[in-house]
């Protein structure tokens, strides 16, 4: 089996660091008993207390996309430098890690994502409610029809002087949190309304209805997306806030901050 | 045909039967005890507390122990009543302590057990529930909670045997006033700010997104919460105490 080695020894030869996800206790161990080698982890929390670690604020399923996200997050806390190579081992069938990439960090990469959770105004927890529920509802749309929503989240108070209300605000006087076990059926119910819904700091639901009025100069979003992305987009620029919107017509969930497109997700592939 | 009433009305022979059913029923309780407790899911909620991991070390484990416990406690009474039958010991005075102080011994050894489970639960969910607080001082927490729930414990299985706790309820008492008065002068603050809170969450006077003045303080209300209220403005934001809400006054701004 030296032969074997030999092959997929290029793969770890000479990398600067070692890019754990979400490793077992005992596996990292392993990983610090080594000499001279820098060890990062990166997952949802950060369960071997390790030293250097990078949080995931969702469990991605696609790899590409976990790592990615992990290089990017690791590269803002400055853990890693751009043009280190890394491998990145990580899990892709079972539950331990079962697989290795090789990877080069690369700051021209940067598309923000990181930036979306860590250092947007709401809470990374919120922002992750919100984009599970936006996911989840581009899976199964609202009674088996695909349906579009909009959520504006966190600077809730500029964003509720840069909108106005289309009708009576269903959540006034409410004091529901998204990530409240029955908000999302609620959420679901109201997406049938046109207008945005828009979520505090805190992840309250501040109002549903509303129609966004930002100046939609030098928003920078691609072309084809409609009304609804581009009234996302715009909010983000003039306010601190984030936008997640579910399309209606290809279903994929993008994410807007500063007036750029920086994420989009197919909630067929969660 | 053998003529059994002799030996019925022997006193041996009662003793003998009454033994023999002591031993059944007290290990068909203890059985039962055993299922039922780990039907009601004591085995988890136990799990992981220094009491357990004791058990499991030598071999057996906290719902074993409480049903062997009460096996036992039938046993004894058992055995006792059979002694008593056969009037082995003929001594009347002794016969009466020893039955009203078996109960209380088995119920505060009871007690005892469940208060050691308590305390170790309580430390393991308060020291759960500080683990975001990375500050090392804060460990003293937790041991703190489970030595009051210890002590409590104790004072209530020493009263259970009839061991005069006095002294110890009357340092139990100077304890627990002292930390209401503690509690109270160091949350003072926070009270009246949640009375005010819980004021400005059912009316809401103003909303997320108002332009609000308070105190010298202008801004757009951001959020709102039990003890706080965030205002903004372009570039500063003010995090105040709901109880400053009551002090001053709100103004709303109009355009």
């Amino acid at each position: 089996m030296a032969g074997i080695d030999d092959v997929f020894g290029d793969l770890f030869a000479s990398v600067d660091a070692v890019v754990l996800f979400s490793p077992s206790g005992s596996y990292y161990e392993r990983f610090v008993a080594v000499e001279d080698l820098d060890v990062v982890v990166v997952g949802t929390e950060n369960a071997v207390s390790a030293e250097t670690f990078v949080e995931l604020p969702l469990e991605f399923e696609d790899i590409s996309e976990r790592i990615r996200f992990g290089l990017e997050g690791a590269l803002e806390q400055g853990v890693i430098e751009d043009g280190d190579e890394l491998a990145c081992a990580t899990s892709v069938f079972g539950d331990g890690i079962d697989t290795v990439s090789r990877v080069r960090a690369d700051v021209e990469n940067h598309t923000g994502i990181y930036d979306i959770f860590a250092k947007s105004r709401a809470d990374p927890e919120v922002v992750k409610a919100v984009l599970e529920l936006a996911i989840e509802l581009g899976q199964k749309g609202q009674k088996g029809k695909p349906v579009g929503a909009l959520f504006i989240v966190g600077d809730a108070g500029k964003v509720m002087n840069k909108s106005r209300p289309l009708s009576y605000n269903p959540f006034e006087k409410s004091h529901v949190h998204v990530g409240d076990p029955i908000v999302n059926v609620m959420l679901k119910e109201f997406s049938r309304l046109d207008g945005a819904f828009i979520i505090s700091d805190a992840g309250k639901i501040v109002s549903a209805y509303r129609y966004l009025e930002p100046s939609a100069e030098g928003v920078d979003i691609p072309k084809g997306l409609g009304a609804r992305h581009m009234a996302g987009g715009a909010i983000t620029r003039d306010t601190n806030a984030i936008a997640i919107v579910l399309s209606e017509s290809d279903g994929l969930v993008r994410a807007f901050k500063g007036g750029e497109l920086i994420l989009e997700v197919d909630p067929e592939a969660y | 045909m053998v003529d059994w009433q002799p030996f019925v009305n022997e006193p041996a022979v009662i003793a003998a039967a009454v033994l023999a059913l002591g031993l059944v029923v007290g290990y068909l309780v203890g059985r039962l005890n055993e299922e039922l407790l780990s039907a009601s899911g004591v085995p988890e909620a136990v799990e992981g507390t220094p009491f357990e991991r004791t058990a499991q070390s030598i071999g057996t484990s906290t719902v074993e122990i409480v049903a062997r416990l009460s096996s036992w406690f039938i046993y004894g009474i058992a055995v006792l009543t059979a002694i008593h039958i056969a009037q082995l010991l003929d001594t009347d005075a002794f016969w009466l302590r020893v039955t009203e102080f078996i109960p209380q011994l088995f119920i505060a050894v009871l007690v005892l057990i469940l208060g050691f489970i308590v305390a170790d639960k309580s430390e393991l969910i308060v020291s759960e529930y500080l683990r975001g607080v990375k500050l090392p001082e804060v460990s003293v927490i937790p041991k703190l909670v489970k030595y009051s729930v210890l002590y409590v414990t104790f004072i209530i299985a020493l009263g259970q045997i009839g061991v005069h706790v006095l002294a110890l309820l009357i340092l139990l008492t100077v304890y627990a006033i002292g930390i209401v008065i503690v509690g109270t002068v160091a949350f003072k603050d926070f009270l009246v700010s949640s009375a005010a809170g819980i004021y400005l969450l059912l009316n809401q006077p103003y909303g997320i997104g108002d332009e609000v003045r308070i105190g010298d303080q202008t801004g757009i209300v951001q959020e709102v919460d039990l003890f706080v209220t965030k205002i903004e403005d372009d570039s500063e934001e003010y995090i105040v105490p709901n109880r400053k809400i009551f002090e001053n006054g709100i103004i709303r701004m109009r355009d």
